[in-house]
């Protein structure tokens, strides 16, 4: 028998985490036991970029990460993360489950793994510790942890903001210690990382949906039967359904616990926010070909 | 077996006196070559292990220690303990104490303590005819205070270890009161010792001398007020106090006290240079050396061994205690939290013992292994200054361990102790 | 105690060795000069950060990015300093009991394993640069091989001293002094702290 190492900087009980437990359940059915997965979760690993380099190198066989710190290695995976791509996370869901989520799977191949699939990332928003966010005027001067990636920088910065690329697991006492004044995440994330504690103006400003991605390290793929490729895959599509319905109970339970313990959650007008976003489309939407891709994922229905 | 050949080669190198650092380092590396995985991850996660922003501040508390030291803002602490309760009995040991308490509120450095307070106050304390012994044990303890007031770098690594989710304001809330009950159980005991061994007392130098010492102590115990009410108000943070902490420590020696030349303004940056470099190679290689029990999933087997020993929350603090304790006289105190909390804290959650309350037990329990060989660093520093070897020093600790291990057992015992003081800052 | 380097003494040594041996000695002071400027630089930095942000109500990215590079940078170098003036936070309980000459070949064991491990630093230290070397750090625009250039180079300085320190104990130079042996009262630069 043999027991997959997967990798999840969220807590356990998280969606993402029981989706992959679930994802090594099936397996374990399916390969009539032949094969388990042992979920790391709470970053026990390491955060996301430590993590990304073992599953490139084959230190661990699985992985779930976020998909914005691949930027710099997959360019595709830039589009997904552009602020108001998605009009809504059934349109994300729509648009990674089919045949533009398999092209832009196919980029990470060169890079030591093998994409086995998507999950919700929700719709991500701003937080700080300082004031309540109604207009884009007010996030001027505040300082924002964002994922390791340019487009985030980039798009924080459009907003008049300014942003600090940091692991997800030093946000906390990040806000807590001055570094940074705030964050930006789903209600999932906000909540199970006690975020709240630290800053609790949320400003429903939905600028980015992020799919996460689960990945397999080649090496690992490589070592497969072409049958057990296909349970592979298909145990992770089935997990994908399985994370979109925790996600869904999971947002609503998060935003009655954040608000239970005192976050005041606004509600800003989003024109502003598309409008200012104008710069970082003009700045990475800038070949023929990824032109065509945002139509394209814009043209899915969903 | 890879577990055997991680901590075989760990403990074989200490016994041989490689530095802690390359210990765990080493360990981490032929554990891994052993396993057939690519040797990087532990360089990796060595290198990321000392890059958190979080350990920002641990670089400034030490500094700013140093600037203290050197600049004489220690002295004045000691010198105005000195007067206010130098006539009471054992009253050296007993200034000794209150200096070190008032140095703890500015320092996190156990280490710096000792050699500050115990640099000061040993060679007059055997002028006075006290025994080298009891000066020495009385340092080396009451340094141990430093740990628990704020500030409190071993506090930041503590929440940093526990997935940096644990509120460093109320980690250095709830260090206070424990702090202070170690001050006060010492007092007692260094009284008590001090009567049956016959120490003298001072002459009280009158108020106006204690209204002297205090006036030119000021700039120093202003800084206990910037440091906490900074961290604690959110007007300034873990890293923005520790930074100003620096800077006011050398206006305060350069414009106030002019106490301070350039040359030895060089000898504390590199001295908080070496200092630094030595704590923060300890967390990166630890990192590694965590990294590999998570792999190997040690943590999880201990839960699952602890569980079927006890399931009486009592009995389990108790046990980890234990283990804490004898972890605690091997190793030093960096280390033993970066590899103990992914370990002991979620044991501790899941018996319903707050993780704050839990930082305060580690922090105290692991203090006190600083004081027992082999692996003792404030004793070691506390000996040198007493000129006495720590089996000199070992012999006549016991009354002091003693009343370090109740004070243990009350801050275990009543969470109270840790966490009314964080309720009570967070409006609770 | 000084705070400039801790001179070995040399007495009654080749003075080929001895030549390299004060080499040695000008490279690790000079590492410890630029880990003592980068402390300094290191608390201007985010010194700067603090008065921008209170008084100007202003805040910059680069600040804390900037700090840790620097910090890796002084840890790297100050502990490669360390391994040459021996002030890492060790303890020898097994040397006390055995006999002196066993004392010589522990530390020479314990010297080999810390050049081992160095060498770990260099090579994983340079595979590492490689594998960032084309992806940029976000927030600065750097290179993410500037993220472990510290740890390869503290690691050739700790590897050049590791074997300095093996060569020297068996030119019967004391390169094992401990604290004990040293100016009775520790100033900090003494202060052997966790
Ligand atoms: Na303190
Ligand atoms: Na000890």
């Amino acid at each position: 028998q043999t027991v997959l190492r997967s990798s999840d900087t969220h807590p356990d009980g998280y969606p993402t985490v029981e989706a992959v437990k679930y994802f090594g359940e099936l397996l374990n059915e399916r390969t009539a036991g032949r094969y388990s997965v042992e979920v790391y979760h709470s970053a026990q690993l390491g955060q996301e970029a430590d993590t990304i380099e073992q599953v490139r190198s084959g230190v661990i066989d699985l992985n779930r990460v976020s998909m914005a710190p691949w930027n710099s290695l997959v360019p595709l995976t830039l589009i997904p993360s552009l602020p108001y791509l998605f009009r809504s996370p059934e349109h994300a869901r729509a648009v990674m489950a089919g045949p533009i989520g398999d092209e832009i799977a196919a980029g990470f191949e060169d890079h030591g793994v093998v994409v086995l699939g998507f999950y919700d990332g929700g719709a991500r928003s701003f937080y700080n510790s300082k004031k309540p966010v109604n207009t884009v005027a007010d996030l001027a001067g505040l300082k924002f942890r964002v994922i390791q990636s340019d487009v985030f920088v980039d798009m924080v910065n459009a907003l008049g903001a300014s942003a600090t690329p940091m692991p997800y697991g030093e946000v906390y006492s990040g806000i807590e210690t001055g570094v940074i004044d705030g964050a930006e995440n789903n209600f999932p994330s906000y909540e199970s990382a006690q975020h709240f504690e630290v800053a609790k103006y949320y400003s429903l400003d939905e600028h980015t949906i992020v799919p996460e991605v689960f990945v397999m390290s080649k090496s690992s793929w490589d070592r497969l039967s072409d049958e057990d490729k296909a349970i592979f895959k298909q145990a992770a599509r089935d997990s994908m359904e399985k994370q979109w319905e925790l996600w869904d109970a999971r947002v609503s339970e998060s935003r009655a616990k954040v608000e239970a313990a005192g976050s005041e959650i606004t509600t800003p007008e989003k024109q502003p926010f598309i409008d200012a976003m104008a710069p970082v489309y003009s700045k990475y939407v800038n070949t023929p070909e990824l032109q065509d891709l945002v139509a394209r994922i814009q043209a899915t229905e969903g | 077996m890879a577990t055997w050949i991680l901590f075989g080669t760990f403990t074989l190198l200490m016994l041989i006196g490689t530095p802690i650092a390359f210990c765990l380092g080493i360990a981490s590396f032929a554990a891994i070559l052993y396993m057939g995985l690519p040797p990087l991850v532990v360089f990796q996660q060595m290198n990321s292990g000392m890059s958190v922003f979080t350990l920002l501040a641990i670089p400034f508390f030490i500094f700013a220690g140093d600037l203290m030291v050197r600049g004489g803002i220690a002295g004045r602490i000691v010198a105005f303990a000195g007067t206010m309760i130098g006539h009471l009995r054992g009253g050296l040991g007993q200034v000794n104490i209150a200096a070190s308490t008032l140095f703890g509120g500015i320092s996190g450095s156990a280490v710096a303590e000792a050699a500050a307070v115990g640099g000061l106050m040993i060679p007059q304390m055997k002028a006075r005819g006290y025994g080298a012994d009891y000066a020495v044990n009385v340092t080396s303890m009451a340094a141990l205070i430093a740990l628990l007031l704020p500030p409190s770098h071993n506090m930041i690594i503590y929440s940093i270890s526990a997935g940096g989710r644990i509120s460093i304001a109320d980690l250095f809330t709830a260090g206070i009161i424990p702090g202070l009950l170690l001050a006060f159980a010492l007092a007692i005991t260094a009284y008590i010792v001090a009567r049956k061994r016959g120490y003298p007392t001072e002459a009280f130098p009158g108020y106006a001398a204690v209204g002297r010492a205090f006036l030119i102590a000021t700039p120093g115990l202003l800084l206990i007020a910037i440091i906490f009410g900074g961290v604690r108000s959110g007007i300034f943070t873990a890293t923005e106090s520790s930074c100003i902490a620096v800077f006011y420590a050398l206006i305060v020696t350069l414009t106030v006290y002019r106490s301070m030349s350039f040359q030895a303004f060089v000898d504390a940056t590199l001295g908080a240079v070496r200092t630094t470099a030595m704590v923060l190679l300890i967390i990166g290689t630890a990192a590694s050396f965590a990294w590999l029990m998570a792999y190997m999933r040690i943590p999880q087997q201990m839960i699952d061994f602890l569980g079927t020993v006890s399931d009486n929350p009592i009995v389990i603090l108790i046990m980890i205690n234990i283990i804490l304790l004898i972890l605690g006289t091997f190793m030093d105190m960096g280390p033993t939290i970066i590899i103990a909390t992914p370990i002991f804290l979620p044991i501790a959650v899941a018996y319903g013992i707050d993780p704050v309350h839990f930082g305060v037990i580690m922090i105290l329990n692991l203090g006190i292994g600083l004081n027992t060989p082999p692996v003792g660093a404030v004793q070691f520093v506390a000996c040198a200054v007493g000129k006495i070897t720590v089996w000199q020093a070992m012999r006549s600790i016991w009354p002091f361990y003693l009343a370090g291990v109740v004070v243990l057992l009350m801050v275990t015992y009543i969470p109270a102790l840790s966490l009314w003081l964080p309720a009570v800052f967070r409006g609770q | 105690m000084s705070s400039s380097s801790h001179q070995l003494d040399l007495t009654g040594v080749d003075p080929r060795l001895a030549t390299v041996a004060r080499v040695l000695g000008r490279i690790s002071n000079l590492a410890l000069y630029i880990a003592g400027i980068g402390l300094v630089a290191m608390t201007l930095i985010v010194g700067w950060q603090v008065f921008v942000r209170y008084v100007l109500n202003w805040s910059n990215a680069w600040t804390e990015l900037s700090a840790i590079l620097i910090m890796s940078w002084f840890i790297f170098l100050g502990s490669a300093v360390g391994v040459r003036e021996n002030y890492h936070l060790g303890f020898d309980v097994l040397l006390y009991v055995l006999p002196k000459g066993s004392k010589k070949i522990l530390r020479t064991i314990s010297d080999v394993m810390v050049f081992a491990f160095a060498i770990g630093m260099v090579v994983y230290g340079i595979i590492l640069i490689r594998l960032q070397w084309n992806e940029r750090m976000p927030g600065l625009g750097i290179s993410g091989a500037f993220r472990y250039l510290p740890l390869a180079t503290g690691g050739f300085l700790i590897a050049l001293f590791s074997v300095e320190r093996v060569v020297l104990r068996w030119a019967g130079v004391n390169v094992d002094k401990d604290l004990h042996d040293e100016d009775p009262i520790p100033q900090a630069d003494a202060i052997k702290e966790i």
